[in-house]
């Protein structure tokens, strides 16, 4: 806006409206956005919208001024944060300077917004185990939400390559750490959910400090997690680190190569599972013939053993009768002294009688009866 | 060669087929032919494990506005 310019006495003169006007210009000129550090002081929010705060070092203060919403980390009177807006004059006269985005600054600042965050979305609900949904493996089609250039994207896709194919990921490119991060993954978030082709959201970052991780306990994002249709799956840092978006996620992994192992198959477990099938089949086709054999075999033997018992049956009942009959032979009695006599026994008679060695024809002299 | 089945399908179906062999309705005389078909499944899901690819596509939305 040029200022409308009035010439009095030759002096350039204006209204304070237009001066207040030339001077946002002039800041906005040469301050386009400005990142501050300092520490926070007579933080206060109005009419539950508008947030009030100085930021400070041991010299200088700086009026802030911000939006409730733009509001995405807690913070509070004392803790160092990091600001980035741009300066203005009020329409009072008034220097302010308009902030865009806050965040804490080193590991005990962030540590205690994250527990203000955590407390507060916690008792909405963001958490609650009852709302998982579990991410199947093998899925077909999967949103990535990460930056290409990151070690903790290319930790993920090789693991994922390495364990299992045959899947589609659509990689949505953020930045994963910085003031612009969080709401380029709400972005991101938001696409995959309007667009609804993929089955999973898999966010990942691999390790860094606290710093770089702070972007993940951004109240909008994490709402926009645990809002989403789509179920989503975060691999952020290192097995010890836990953001608010872990806790939205309906899948915590504890690295982005884990993400990659829980949303996969390991081909090489697979095939060594089919392997296995092949050989249960197989051992069992031979415990089947083996276990039919045996069956058989068993038969055989029974059927062998009852006609074995037969014929010893019959071996001792055929030998019992020839020892009958050898008992009744009469040659065996001769040869035990006897004779046999033949003819009518009476005086003057002659009768054969039979020995064991001789036959004798003998006269009879006498006879008379047994005593 | 099954093309039409995905890759789960396939497994399924071998997992069914072996478990033919421990059920009630095994039969020896079946048993070899169903065992050779079997062989063959599994043939077809190792190459098909081995072959797998994924496909990764960058989108070209910019999510930095």
């Amino acid at each position: 806006m040029v200022p409308k310019q009035m010439f009095s006495n030759e002096v350039d003169t204006m209204t304070p409206s237009e001066f207040i006007s030339v001077v946002n210009q002039t800041l906005e000129y040469a301050y386009s956005s400005v990142t501050i550090v300092g520490e926070v002081a007579s933080f206060k929010v109005n009419q539950g919208k508008w947030v009030f705060f100085d930021i400070k070092d041991e010299e200088s203060s700086v009026s802030c001024f911000m939006s409730l919403y733009q509001l995405r980390i807690p913070i509070e009177d004392g803790m160092k944060v990091i600001v980035r807006g741009v300066p203005k004059i009020t329409k009072w006269g008034k220097f302010s300077f308009t902030v865009q985005t806050v965040q804490p600054v080193g590991e005990g600042n962030l540590k205690k917004a994250y527990e203000i965050l955590k407390k507060k979305l916690g008792e909405e609900g963001l958490f609650d185990a009852t709302k998982k949904r579990e991410i199947p493996r093998g899925l077909s089609k999967i949103g990535v939400i990460s930056s290409t250039a990151a070690a903790g994207y290319a930790d993920f896709i090789k693991i994922f390559n390495a364990r299992w194919g045959g899947t589609k990921i659509q990689v949505a490119h953020t930045q994963v750490q910085g003031m612009d991060a969080a709401d380029q993954i709400i972005r991101a978030l938001k696409f995959f959910n309007e667009h609804g082709e993929v089955e999973a959201i898999a966010i990942v970052r691999g390790g860094g400090s606290a710093d770089d991780l702070a972007c993940f306990n951004d109240e909008q994002l994490v709402r926009a997690i645990a809002a989403s249709k789509i179920p989503v799956i975060t691999g952020i840092g290192h097995e010890v680190d836990e953001s608010l978006a872990d806790l939205a996620a309906d899948v915590r992994a504890s690295t982005p190569s884990n993400a990659a192992e829980l949303l996969t198959f390991d081909r090489e477990a697979l095939t060594s599972e089919v392997n296995t099938m092949i050989r249960r089949a197989g051992d069992n086709l031979l415990f089947q013939i083996d276990k039919l054999w045996k069956e058989q075999y068993e038969k055989t033997m029974q059927v062998y053993n009852v006609v074995q018992i037969k014929i010893s049956s019959y071996q001792k009942e055929l030998l019992d009768k020839i020892k009958i009959l050898e008992a009744l032979n009469p040659d065996k009695i001769l040869e035990r002294g006897y004779a046999i006599v033949r003819g009518e026994i009476d005086v003057g008679n002659v009768v054969k009688i039979t020995t064991v060695d001789n036959e004798i024809s003998a006269e009879i002299k006498e006879v008379h009866a047994r005593e | 060669m099954q093309e039409n089945k995905t890759l789960n399908q396939k497994i399924k179906e071998l997992e069914d087929e072996v478990e033919w062999f421990y059920s009630d309705d095994f039969e020896l005389g079946e048993a070899t032919k169903k065992y050779k078909s079997a062989i063959l499944l599994a043939k077809e899901l190792q190459k098909e494990l081995k072959d797998l690819q994924n496909e990764i596509e960058v989108l070209k939305e910019d999510f930095s506005k």
